[in-house]
């Protein structure tokens, strides 16, 4: 009787961070045209390669079709009935966070993002994107003194505009994929990092992007740069309110690492879902790539899945460099009716690289999670090794959990080796754990967190503890 | 393309059959498979236009096979050789389906078809004439072994078909081979419909010559409690595609397949399996070894799907693939669609190439390199082969393997 209305009392909690927060705001009309493009572009007074950029991507936009391969079933997005920037209203140039609207810092503070200075305990610097503007960054001193440029892209364009000119588009390119090209031409903001050569960041460097509004999509962009042996650590986290449409989400993340410089990337995606009858939630289709061009570069993403309505997300590495290093660590949790569509691409063109994947899947509820990964060793990938592993839990007998690994090998002197599986929670182990005092969630719950431990064990501390946290309260009641 | 365009324009072929006017239709309206669909993305195209562009065969010439049957137990079979029987002994009966029993079956099969995934289907079904359709349904136990062979005769393009029902608690040893002439084509469909408590092992040797195409489809459903195994081998053609669908129809069924491509020169093969279990308690062990030398391209592409019905499904799949050459190609892509949740599933894929290790033990005790990866390939081989029944008495596949070049 207990548990039952225990379980009952979680399944109503709502999602906590699905609050509005009632601010004036800019906001451009509906649609997509040039026309708009060229008005993103002139609020962000930006250089003309860079409205070319976006003219460029928006021309190929138009001739792609959206891809279907997935075989995500959703509504047809509406690309014309999109808001494509929306921005608070705000003085026209901050100097501190103190002249940032309050009503700003209360909404992160709400989502335990601290942005203030008496807050700023936690030794992470944040970049905090609001829609589709960034309002504010944090301990920017301590890091100008490392020579580590950490800024909103929109302020990269201003102020390096010499590194956006060189990099930007260089591992996404705008004609890479029907999101990535929507993304290139309309991006509004993201963050920007720059690690100078021998550089080892001294903090760990964070982005959250929140979306405010609910008829604007979110299309942000973010460039991170590692210079010769240099080394940086990267968070990102998302929240959303909580509206009856859908909302459009459209990423890109590109990583660049030289010689012996390593990029940790960290996500723990958590947009709104959409309630259990599948209304709302976000759709979230990010692409993300890194490119390991130095020898012995390093790029690992790790990521926590448990938000959106819709993923399509395959954050990938292309390793160039010889002896350089790709890494994939990922927990992907779907409930009610969320789909999930994600995984990695392993691209081995240098020789004696390496790549490891680690995927964890929990469905839940009627919700379907799909592992979709590609693992190629090119015709100069001389003594590269990856292994993948990609295990699948299924919770309830409504859920349902694919696998579908690409393996494609040019070279022979190479070795791929792939494994998955797929589990349940056993009620041998439930049993057990009940028989020694510990209470049903709970058990649950540990049982998650143990399938997932290889993954955890990858996230940065504060992550880890809350990635734990986020999956216990998302699958609690999903059982029994 | 010449018979697509045949086939476009309705001129294809003359005295057509009810079943080859259904297929023929079908196939005028989308004449080829989507070539960005998953299952033909990978398939080369200019080696798949060469696979249509031999003339329809009409008649068939004598067939002298190259593997004369020394024993006297075994049942030999050519499609196409106005081949009848009709055994009825004392523990078994082995008959030839009647026109409509066999019509009723296959049209049945060809309501369900999917344009991409029945592509191999519906052109064999719109090339293969009443000649070249034999349908059999056997009985009992203790059945001598069964041997049936398809074959393609020079420049031209074959089409056979195979239909075999096996009634419940029967018992069969069956071995078809598939042999591909120089210059020719070959389309083998093959339907085996396994009934409650009957068991089939079954061996599938492709065996082609120089410039030689294959389209192999087969299809199998098995009732409860019936066992299935498959053992194939698919080597030295030009382009040969084998397409694998295994349907449990209620669960409770066990399957069992081990399948091998090898491939040299500029050869393509691949093999497509799609396993699904609709039912409960079913059981699939599965293993493909691809090997790929010089600049060939070898492909597996295999999906289990176990729908919520299929609880307690125990599903393993696992590629090995060895890379052989600085040339050569492997994709694979092992899959699994799973919604039941009290299921185990499980699969594996590795892509390497000959145990250095290995190579250097046998070495250091004398034996040469060529020797000892002979060795290697071998044990390689030899794993697959046995489980091929028949063959593995009469046919030194291995020798074959090893040896040809």
């Amino acid at each position: 009787m207990v548990k039952e209305n225990l379980v009952k009392d979680v399944v109503k909690e709502p999602y906590k961070y699905g609050f509005v927060t009632d601010i004036e705001t800019e906001k451009i009309a509906k649609g997509l045209n040039e026309n708009i493009i060229k008005l993103i572009s002139q609020k962000k007074e930006e250089p003309k390669y860079l409205l070319d950029f976006r003219l460029n991507a928006f021309k190929k936009w138009q001739k792609m079709k959206e891809p279907d391969w997935a075989g995500l079933g959703y509504k047809q997005i509406d690309y014309q009935d999109i808001i494509y920037y929306s921005a608070p209203k705000q003085k026209e140039k901050i100097s501190s966070l103190d002249e940032v609207d309050p009503k700003l810092l209360e909404t992160f503070d709400k989502l335990g993002i601290p942005l203030t200075e008496q807050k700023k305990l936690t030794n992470v610097a944040v970049d905090a994107v609001f829609d589709s503007v960034s309002i504010a960054t944090t301990f920017r001193e301590e890091l100008a003194e490392h020579g580590v440029i950490f800024c909103s892209i929109s302020e990269a364009v201003k102020n390096h505009s010499d590194l956006i000119e060189k990099y930007l588009g260089t591992v996404v390119p705008a004609s890479d994929n029907y999101f990535a090209a929507l993304n290139s031409a309309v991006f509004s903001d993201g963050s920007f990092v720059y690690i100078p050569k021998g550089v080892t960041c001294p903090m760990d460097l964070s982005s959250y992007f929140r979306i405010n509004s609910g008829d604007s999509g979110q299309f942000e962009r973010t460039l991170i740069i590692a210079e010769e042996s240099s080394s940086v650590s990267y968070l990102e986290g998302c929240t959303a309110p909580m509206f009856d449409t859908n909302t459009l989400h459209a990423a890109v993340v590109e990583l660049i690492a030289l010689d012996d410089a390593s990029i940790k990337y960290s996500t723990v995606q958590n947009w709104y879902a959409g309630d259990e009858e599948g209304i709302g939630g976000i759709f979230n289709f990010v692409t993300k790539r890194g490119k390991c061009l130095g020898k012995r570069s390093k790029i690992s993403w790790s990521q926590v899945e448990t938000g959106s309505a819709i993923t399509w997300k395959y954050p990938s590495c292309l390793l160039l460099g010889e002896e350089s290093v790709g890494e994939f660590y990922s927990v992907a949790l779907t409930n009610n009716l969320q789909q999930a569509d994600t995984g990695t691409k392993m691209i081995h063109i240098g020789p004696k690289t390496k790549s490891t994947i680690v995927s964890k899947g929990i469905s839940a509820g009627n919700s379907i999670n799909s592992y979709r990964g590609l693992v190629k060793m090119g015709t100069k990938a001389k003594g590269s090794r990856n292994y993948s592993q990609c295990d699948s839990m299924l919770i309830g007998d409504q859920a349902s959990a694919n696998t579908f690994p690409y393996i494609k090998s040019q070279q022979p002197n190479s070795e791929i080796e792939h494994e998955a599986s797929t589990c349940r929670i056993s009620e041998d182990q439930l049993f057990y754990l009940q028989s020694r005092g510990i209470e049903f969630e709970e058990a649950v719950s540990m049982m998650v967190s143990g399938f997932c431990r290889d993954v955890f064990n990858q996230l940065p501390m504060e992550f880890a503890a809350e990635a734990d946290k986020l999956l216990a309260l998302k699958l609690e009641g999903s059982v029994g | 393309m010449e018979i697509i365009e045949k086939i476009k324009t309705n001129k294809s072929i003359d005295n057509q059959t009810e079943i080859q006017k259904i297929c023929l239709d079908k196939l005028r309206s989308r004449p080829l498979p989507n070539p960005k669909s998953e299952q033909w993305r990978l398939a080369n195209k200019s080696k798949f236009s060469n696979f249509l562009d031999y003339p329809v065969n009409e008649k068939n010439p004598k067939f002298d096979t190259p593997f004369p049957n020394t024993s006297k137990s075994t049942i030999r079979l050519v499609i196409g050789n106005n081949c009848q029987i009709n055994l009825i002994e004392k523990n078994y009966s082995i008959q030839q389906l009647t026109q409509d029993e066999l019509d009723k079956y296959i049209k049945s099969q060809i309501f369900c078809f999917d344009q991409n995934e029945n592509w191999s289907d519906l052109l064999n079904l719109s090339l293969s004439n009443a000649k070249n359709i034999l349908g059999l349904k056997i009985n009992g136990s203790k059945i001598p072994p069964i041997e049936i062979f398809s074959h393609s005769s020079g420049n031209s393009l074959n089409a056979k078909t195979l239909v075999i029902f096996l009634e419940k608690n029967c018992d069969v040893e069956l071995l078809q081979v598939n042999l591909g002439k120089e210059n020719s084509s070959l389309s083998q469909l093959t339907y085996f419909c396994l009934e409650e408590n009957s068991s089939l092992n079954h061996g599938v040797v492709s065996y082609g010559e120089n410039r030689s195409n294959l389209l192999n489809s087969l299809k199998v459903i098995q009732q409860k409690n019936s066992e299935y195994n498959l053992g194939s081998l698919h080597f030295k053609f030009d382009y040969a595609r084998f397409e694998i669908s295994i349907k449990q129809s209620d669960g409770y069924a066990k399957t069992n397949i081990k399948g091998m491509q090898v491939t040299k020169k500029d050869e393509q093969i691949s093999t497509y399996t799609k396993i699904e279990f609709n039912g409960p308690n079913g059981f699939l062990d599965q293993i493909n070894k691809s090997l790929a030398d010089d600049e060939s391209h070898a492909i597996f592409e295999g999906s289990i799907i176990v729908p919520k019905i299929a609880q307690k499904t125990d599903a393993s799949q696992l590629s090995r693939n060895l890379l052989l050459s600085n040339l050569a190609q492997i994709d694979t892509k092992p899959q699994l669609e799973i919604i039941a949740d009290d299921v185990k599933c499980k699969h594996g894929a590795t892509i390497s190439q000959l145990n250095e290790d290995e190579l250097f033990y046998m070495r250091s005790r004398g034996i040469t390199l060529p020797e000892a990866s002979k060795l290697q390939l071998s044990s390689y081989f030899q794993e697959i082969i046995s489980f091929i029944p028949i063959s593995k008495d009469r046919w030194d596949l291995l020798d074959k393997l090893l040896n040809e070049k």
